[in-house]
């Protein structure tokens, strides 16, 4: 069967984007897939085109018409703040959100389908929240942070958008705390850390999805067609004290419970912990989903429940630790592309240069870092 | 080491045999507890009343091991909580302590509690008193001795935001009293434990107590009738002795953020030890169930029939009180 649909897809330069472009390329149905963000995505895609360009601009809609988009799938949404500024994050994440459903809603664009990643972070996390959250539900106390103002913001334009085109099909996702072998989040940042500050004398519960199963939402919105906002977490809950100890670390409670926030947001001033504000409400009041219209509407069934989730990123640290020859380090690709070089001309029988010696020397080290890597 | 030395005195001597430091770990509990036995019988014979109670004892100890077990087994990441928080096993741990004050410091007499339904989901409805909520703990042990169903009580939020609290009450199946959330158990099939007039009973000054306060807005009815489970109404007697309050000072509690601070002839003079509830004498009475499920669909929406069962019931259990209340001779002897 020959492929017709030609999705675009935002955010390509991050995890998100990357994977799901892979993903999409693997299947026949869709004839052209095109990509778009300000950075080239980080891994080797086949037939994805990728186009430089801000989705703050009003080029994308042009964009979209000039290659007859029918499904745009907007996972640009920067929802770790970290890697941007407070204000870059504004501008991605509302204004570029605008232009692109604007362009979407235009009278004669061809988008018969929208797909937006959003965050469970839109729930908030209060002590006076309910302790299961379903999708119609909206928070009560207002955004603390401007960040979950912003994803207010988004998600209200995805709305906007499918009552503007109601013929069209709007699927939202609200993704809880993703954790897995490749995609750095502030919770795996959380859990790298020698030992885990937690709140005093509150111990939350937690969800969590799979990277994988994160993806493989986002796949599944785009290939079939289902309207309509889905919590996708992994089924099940984690007590924070209960994650730590998946991981094997100690559980360190010093962050108090009046002004947790403001305590971590100095801290992340003085040594860039990398672990936002907004998420220290999350280590005190926890948050969790209900997923049942994940899987009986969206008929999706995740490959890894929430304590699977954690047990499975702890077994993927572990093995990374173990493991010295994969580039998880800019440096330690520098090394390997080094060695390589050098292996040719000592198999030659040609001498070492000076210079070499010392980096060589490096190299033994590294590799002798290995045993103690293990375990 | 001690083992093998143990092992070699013995043989060579040939005399009592010195016990291994493993059997001796193994058998001191149980030849303690034979120990503290024969004291309690012989205390018995010469004053002739229980001086120690074996049983509470025994209680007590079984409390110890299972915690230890308990904590042996989350240090490994077992735990198995359910959406909620709800841990069963620490549950379990922790209601023999309950059991203790229930059989022994309130002696709690119990009666109806053939209408609590074996299966299914219902609405336990009580009273609401004592400044801390040792009430919903006492209707728990009750329920799950009689039956083997945990309720589910609905607490104040302000709880959430209480340190160790917030998560003792989540870990022992409590959750936080949100509409959505006792919906979500009825439909469940479980027992869920309201208090309707909430911080505003647990709030009340003593010259006050057993006068039941408005029942909310008639919330738990409507959750009720959403759900199609039947109502059951407890009144409670003897809880709402326990902190006489005197007075409520409200500009520190607003300062603490509590609904209330309360003084009564111990707290906050004797500190902590002002914290101990006083031992009255409790009663508490199952009534028979307010049947919801012959209105309908749609009887959730009309707010006349709600008004009208939340009367139905807060009558019931203010009936139930003045009945038990009329019957009581002694506040601590009952």
């Amino acid at each position: 069967m020959e492929g017709t649909r030609r999705v675009l897809i935002t955010g390509v330069s991050r995890f998100w984007g990357c994977q799901l472009a892979k993903r999409l390329e693997a299947d026949a149905s869709i004839e052209r897939i095109v990509a778009v963000d300000t950075a080239p995505p980080p891994i080797e895609l086949r037939r994805t085109d990728f186009v430089r360009a801000d989705t703050r601009h009003s080029l994308i809609g042009k964009l979209l018409h000039a290659i007859d988009i029918d499904t745009v799938v907007h996972a640009g949404l920067i929802v770790d703040p970290r890697r941007a500024g407070a204000r870059r994050v504004h501008e991605t994440n509302v204004i570029g959100t605008m232009n692109l459903i604007a362009a979407c809603s235009a009278p004669d664009s061809a988008v018969r389908k929208l797909v937006v990643k959003s965050s469970t972070a839109v729930y908030g996390a209060e002590a006076e929240d309910p302790s299961i959250w379903s999708e119609d539900m909206v928070r009560r106390a207002p955004a603390r942070d401007s960040f979950t103002r912003d994803l207010d913001e988004v998600e209200g334009y995805v709305r906007d958008f499918s009552l503007r085109k109601p013929d069209a099909v709007t699927t939202l996702l609200r993704f809880a705390n993703v954790l897995g072998p490749t995609h750095d989040t502030p919770f795996s940042r959380l859990f790298d850390l020698p030992v885990i500050p937690t709140v005093i004398g509150f111990d939350p519960r937690l969800q969590f999805v799979h990277e994988a199963d994160a993806v493989a939402a986002l796949e599944e919105a785009v290939l079939r067609d289902h309207p309509g906002t889905y919590n996708v977490a992994g089924s099940g809950v984690v007590i924070l004290s209960q994650a730590v100890r998946m991981i094997g670390k100690p559980n360190l409670p010093v962050l108090p419970f009046v002004g947790a926030g403001t305590l971590v947001g100095v801290i992340n001033r003085l040594v860039p912990l990398g672990f936002p504000t907004h998420l220290t409400r999350l280590l005190q009041f926890g948050r969790v989903v209900d997923t049942s219209a994940l899987r009986d509407r969206f008929g999706l069934t995740l490959r890894y429940s929430t304590p699977e989730t954690v047990v499975e990123h702890a077994r993927s640290r572990r093995a990374r630790n173990a493991m010295p020859d994969r580039p998880h380090d800019a440096r330690e690709t520098e090394l390997e592309d080094f060695l390589r070089t050098q292996s040719r001309p000592s198999a030659n029988g040609h001498r070492r240069t000076a210079r070499s010696r010392p980096r060589a020397r490096s190299t033994r080290r590294s590799t002798r870092r290995v045993p103690g890597g293990e375990r | 080491m001690s083992q093998t030395t143990g092992r070699a005195t013995s043989s060579a001597n040939g005399q009592r045999r010195l016990p291994s430091l493993q059997t001796l770990t193994r058998e001191l509990p149980a030849a303690a507890m034979t120990a503290t036995g024969n004291l309690a019988l012989r205390l018995r014979e010469l004053t002739g009343r229980d001086v120690i109670d074996l049983e509470s004892l025994q209680d007590l100890v079984s409390v110890g091991y299972r915690a230890v077990d308990v904590s042996k087994q989350h240090r490994a990441g077992k735990f198995d909580v359910d959406d909620y928080g709800y841990d069963r096993e620490y549950t379990n741990t922790i209601v023999p302590l309950f059991r203790l004050l229930y059989r022994r410091y309130w002696r709690v007499d119990t009666t109806g509690l053939e209408h609590v339904p074996r299966r299914g989901g219902a609405l336990l409805v009580s009273n609401h008193s004592g400044v801390l909520p040792f009430d919903g703990a006492m209707i728990e042990v009750a329920v799950i001795d009689e039956t083997d169903r945990y309720p589910r009580a609905l607490v104040a939020s302000f709880f959430g935001t209480m340190p160790m609290l917030s998560w003792f009450l989540r870990r022992t199946g409590q959750t936080l009293g949100h509409p959505t959330d006792a919906l979500r158990l009825l439909r469940d099939g479980e027992l869920v434990l309201v208090f309707p007039e909430g911080v505003r009973g647990t709030g009340k000054l003593y010259s006050e107590r057993y006068r039941l306060r408005r029942f909310g807005r008639g919330g738990f009815v409507e959750m009720a009738l959403r759900a199609g489970v039947p109502i059951v109404p407890i009144s409670v007697v003897g809880s709402e002795e326990i902190y006489p309050m005197l007075a409520d000072l409200q500009p520190l509690a607003r300062l603490f953020g509590f609904p209330y601070f309360p003084i009564t002839p111990t707290y906050p003079w004797l500190g902590a030890l002002g914290l101990i509830p006083l031992p009255t004498k409790w009663r508490i009475r199952f009534h028979p169930p307010v049947r919801t499920d012959e209105y309908g669909a749609g009887a959730a929406d009309d707010p006349s029939l709600v008004m009208r069962v939340s009367d139905e019931v807060r009558d019931t259990i203010q009936a139930g009180l003045m009945a038990d209340l009329m019957e009581r001779r002694s506040i601590f002897r009952g």
